[in-house]
């Protein structure tokens, strides 16, 4: 009998393992979230006498909180800029779960939300929630990723411009020569799409038909289409095995390769893995995303550039947004105070802009501008608190021109 | 039990009357005709690639390139045999090879290292950590076992929960980044012209395995002797002691012309002080590389276990007939156990390779693996229905896979098209095989 009962426990105990990984632990996550809200539910008792900010409760909406950058970056930024402006900050964490999202946008309302920010777990699914706040009046802000409504205010970075950014950086590196095109997965719009877009307006288009540059690896004669290879599900281990073919194919023909573009890091990884076990050498080399061991990259000086996505001043845009918003002021006479955010990574306007959807709405957006991080502003990383140096520079020495910030 | 004789050749089958066909000479040689088949298809695949490519798809560097991507894939259809020949499945070997793989890094980078203060130049730092990685996989792979053995779920539902739920501790280890920085002595499980064998021991071991081939065939013919069994003609063990030989030294050969790049042998040249640089530069042979040579190994073992061990026995007659293996005697419980520990041992070694060769972790390894594995066991001759499959063929399945990928990203085919000619060949191989199989059962003298 025991022995039976032991092999139940023993198998329950997978079961929960099994849960745990689909589900996201709620169980874990749950402090994170009440922590900050009853914080703030202290103070707001004492700011009853304050000025016209009493009553902006300011909530937010994650879809998946166990990813480290929410915690790190996006939180506190939002709500220091919230508290500093005298509002209230409340959060809940959906656990990727599309239902218990809608769940947690109905009890913010519940708890006096003036202005959601919400990072929506899917696009669609979440639109019962978005209308439930438009029915209380909350104005929506969707963070970083895109809702499909028109009365929302959408703030995110500029993926067109991340791709613009990433051939601007090796194209004035390398103006000329044979370039190598790593893009994602051929079923994302962003590698297909709009990455590719950055890169022709970058120039890169114009360069290959001025016959300047070479794309070594065109799977046809259609630009973009054809133009570099794609990597099933961004995988790094794909990239890796794509480019250990090109670079056999390359040095058959009796190619050199001059510059490599990678849409990101994922892949950028799996391409630097490959010129490693090559002993290739390491030709310029293009990524995005700003992950901790391609960063490690640069700075040992395997990758050349990484365009970073500063989440730390996205934060601080969407708090402003929300306390111009539950002043009541309307989105045409918003504008971003002055000195707020890096000028760098801000919007190019400091009142917020039109853009149109994928789905035909036109919204009022601040798009905020990457930062290209190369070796020569790796500072900008260790400052605004991405990563610390000590892990930056971590296997610095080992790569072939290591950083000048970690010698 | 037919099905089992069919799988691997036993000595003493029958016969066939001597007529002196083709298809009979070949089969007085007892080559196994589905695996030469393969072998050839292998062959053509390569050919058709060489002349696309204008003959520079066929050379050393490429050739050892498409080993080294193929190694991990085939390490792990080894055991994928012997669990599908068993009638399960194992879906969670891509997860295994994540977690394991990330163990790995972390391993490295942070808990030897920091928190039990084993510095870089420990000595066999990168054996202490294969053998925790081993040891790992090894019970991951025994708690699956045993569910699927001694509680009785199925295995397809047991390796699919592994599947899930283990690629998702892969993110609880390391908080969904990517860990590099690995141990520069574990870094040539990779391969890379440093983590290759070098030219003399690329040729020793050649002629160990020349050695080998004709111990094997005298030490055979005299068992068979004693025991009465019919031998091979003596034409067909000469040719095959032959044949084999020329294949293993040739391999060497065409091995030993892939030479070091020419940086990264100046560059050597220079830390160790080889002195001036010969006309022409330095040509220094890589050989053959590591993955391969952990291949040669596994599948030599696994061999060795799967037709000379009572493991290999027990394990091919379950497959045959369940009811009658059981009622035989034989623990069938434990024999399906012991599988999936060897399936978790197999995801260490392809987990070693594969973060050797990335220098680290990234929260994907390994993903999709269960499906090129189980492609490979089944592209090899693997019968889902059981009892059938061979060690031998699941590699050469593996290499078909790898070398249509390969292939394809060489000559410029885009990941779709990988895919669609993927997806193909793996119906189209099984259907030949099916084809063939129902033809010999049918129609044929055995």
């Amino acid at each position: 009998m025991s022995n039976r009962r032991m092999l139940a426990l023993s198998l329950s105990g997978v079961l929960a393992l099994a849960a745990c990984s689909s589900g996201g632990g709620a169980a874990t996550s749950a402090p994170s979230s009440a922590a900050p809200s009853e914080s703030a539910a202290a103070s707001g008792s004492a700011s009853a006498s304050a000025g016209g900010a009493t009553d902006c409760t300011v909530a937010v909406s994650w879809n998946n909180y166990q990813q480290p950058r929410w915690a790190k970056n996006d939180q506190p930024n939002i709500k220091k800029t919230v508290e500093d402006g005298g509002g209230k900050y409340i959060d809940a964490d959906a656990n990727l779960s599309n239902e218990q999202q809608l769940t947690d946008i109905n009890n913010l309302i519940g708890q006096g939300a003036k202005v959601l920010i919400l990072l929506g777990q899917d696009t669609k699914a979440v639109l019962p929630g978005v209308q439930a706040a438009k029915d209380a009046g909350v104005k929506v802000i969707a963070y970083d990723r895109l809702v499909e409504d028109p009365d929302i205010f959408y703030i995110t970075f500029d993926n067109v411009a991340v791709g613009k950014a990433e051939a601007d950086a090796i194209l004035k590196k390398v103006p000329e020569g044979n370039y190598v095109l790593i893009k994602g997965d051929p079923g994302d719009p962003n590698a297909s799409t709009f990455l590719p877009q950055g890169w022709d307006d970058a120039g890169l288009k114009a360069a290959v038909d001025a016959k300047k540059i070479t794309v070594l690896n065109m799977g046809g004669s259609e630009w973009p289409k054809d133009a570099g290879t794609y990597t099933d599900a961004w995988k790094t281990d794909k990239a890796q095995a794509n480019m250990e073919a090109i670079i056999d194919k390359a040095v058959a023909d009796g190619n050199k390769i001059d510059a490599i573009l990678a849409e990101n890091d994922s892949t950028a990884f799996g391409v630097a893995a490959a010129l490693t076990s090559k002993n290739y050498g390491y030709p310029p080399l293009s990524g995005q995303d700003g992950d901790e061991a391609n960063l490690q990259n640069v700075a040992a000086g395997i990758q050349y550039v990484d365009i970073w996505k500063n989440a730390n001043e996205l934060g601080k845009v969407a708090g402003a947004t929300a306390l111009e918003m539950c002043k009541g002021t309307d989105a045409a006479s918003m504008s971003l105070p002055a000195g707020l955010v890096e000028a760098s990574v801000a919007p190019t306007s400091p009142t917020p802009q039109d853009f149109t959807t994928p789905g035909g709405n036109t919204v009022k957006s601040y798009i905020l501008q990457p930062t290209p991080i190369t070796q020569e502003n790796l500072n900008l990383v260790v400052d605004g608190g991405w990563i610390t140096k000590d892990k930056l520079c971590e296997k610095a020495s080992t790569g072939p021109t290591p950083a000048a910030l970690c010698s | 039990m037919t099905n089992v004789a069919d799988a691997t050749p036993v000595p003493g089958q029958a016969q066939p009357p001597a007529r002196t066909s083709l298809r009979d000479l070949i089969a007085q040689t007892e080559i196994d005709l589905r695996l030469f088949g393969m072998l050839i298809a292998f062959v053509l695949i390569l050919i058709t690639f060489n002349v696309i490519s204008g003959g520079k798809f066929f050379s050393p560097n490429n050739m050892v390139t498409l080993a080294v991507q193929a190694a991990g894939i085939a390490i792990i259809a080894t055991g994928m045999v012997l669990v599908i020949v068993s009638r399960n499945i194992d879906l969670s070997v891509g997860s295994l090879v994540g977690v394991i793989a990330m163990t790995y890094a972390l391993l490295m980078t942070n808990i030897l290292p920091d928190i039990l203060g084993l510095p870089a130049d420990f000595p066999f730092r990168w054996a202490i950590a294969l053998a925790i990685g081993i040891a790992l996989g090894a019970a991951i792979g025994a708690l699956q076992g045993f569910i699927i053995a001694y509680i009785g779920v199925p295995s397809f539902i047991v390796t699919l929960g592994g599947l899930l739920s283990i690629r998702g501790i892969v993110w609880y280890l390391s908080s969904g980044a990517a860990v590099s920085g690995l141990d520069a002595n574990f870094q040539l499980l990779g391969g890379g012209a440093q983590g290759s064998l070098g030219g003399p021991l690329t040729w020793a071991l050649a002629v160990v395995g020349c050695i080998a081939i004709i111990a094997l065939l005298i030490s055979g013919r005299r068992q068979r002797r004693r025991f009465g069994f019919p031998v091979r003609p003596m034409w067909a063990e000469v040719l095959i002691g032959v044949v084999g030989c020329l294949i293993v030294v040739g391999v060497a050969n065409f091995a030993n012309n892939n030479f070091w790049p020419e940086g990264l042998a100046d560059r050597v040249a220079a830390q160790q002080n080889w002195g001036p640089k010969p006309e022409g530069g330095w040509r220094i042979p890589a050989g053959l590389p590591n993955p391969l040579i952990l291949l040669l190994g596994v599948t030599i073992v696994m061999t060795w276990l799967a037709t000379r061990r009572r493991f290999g026995r027990y394990v091919y007659a379950y497959g045959g007939n369940p009811d009658a293996a059981e009622l035989a005697g034989i623990n069938t419980r434990r024999e399906i156990l012991k599988t999936y520990v060897l399936m978790g041992v197999l995801c260490a070694l392809a987990a070693a390779i594969a973060s050797a060769r990335l220098n680290g972790a990234t929260l994907d390894v390994g993903q999709s693996y269960e499906l090129y594995v189980i492609a490979a066991a089944v592209v090899g001759g693997t019968s889902f229905a059981g009892g059938i499959g061979t060690i031998p063929g699941a590699v050469l399945g593996a290499f078909v896979l790898a070398s249509l990928a390969y292939g394809l990203s060489f000559i410029g085919v885009n990941s779709p098209g990988q895919n669609v000619v993927a997806g193909i060949v793996l119906i189209l191989a099984v259907g030949f095989d099916t084809l063939n199989r129902r033809r010999g059962t049918v129609g044929s003298s055995r």
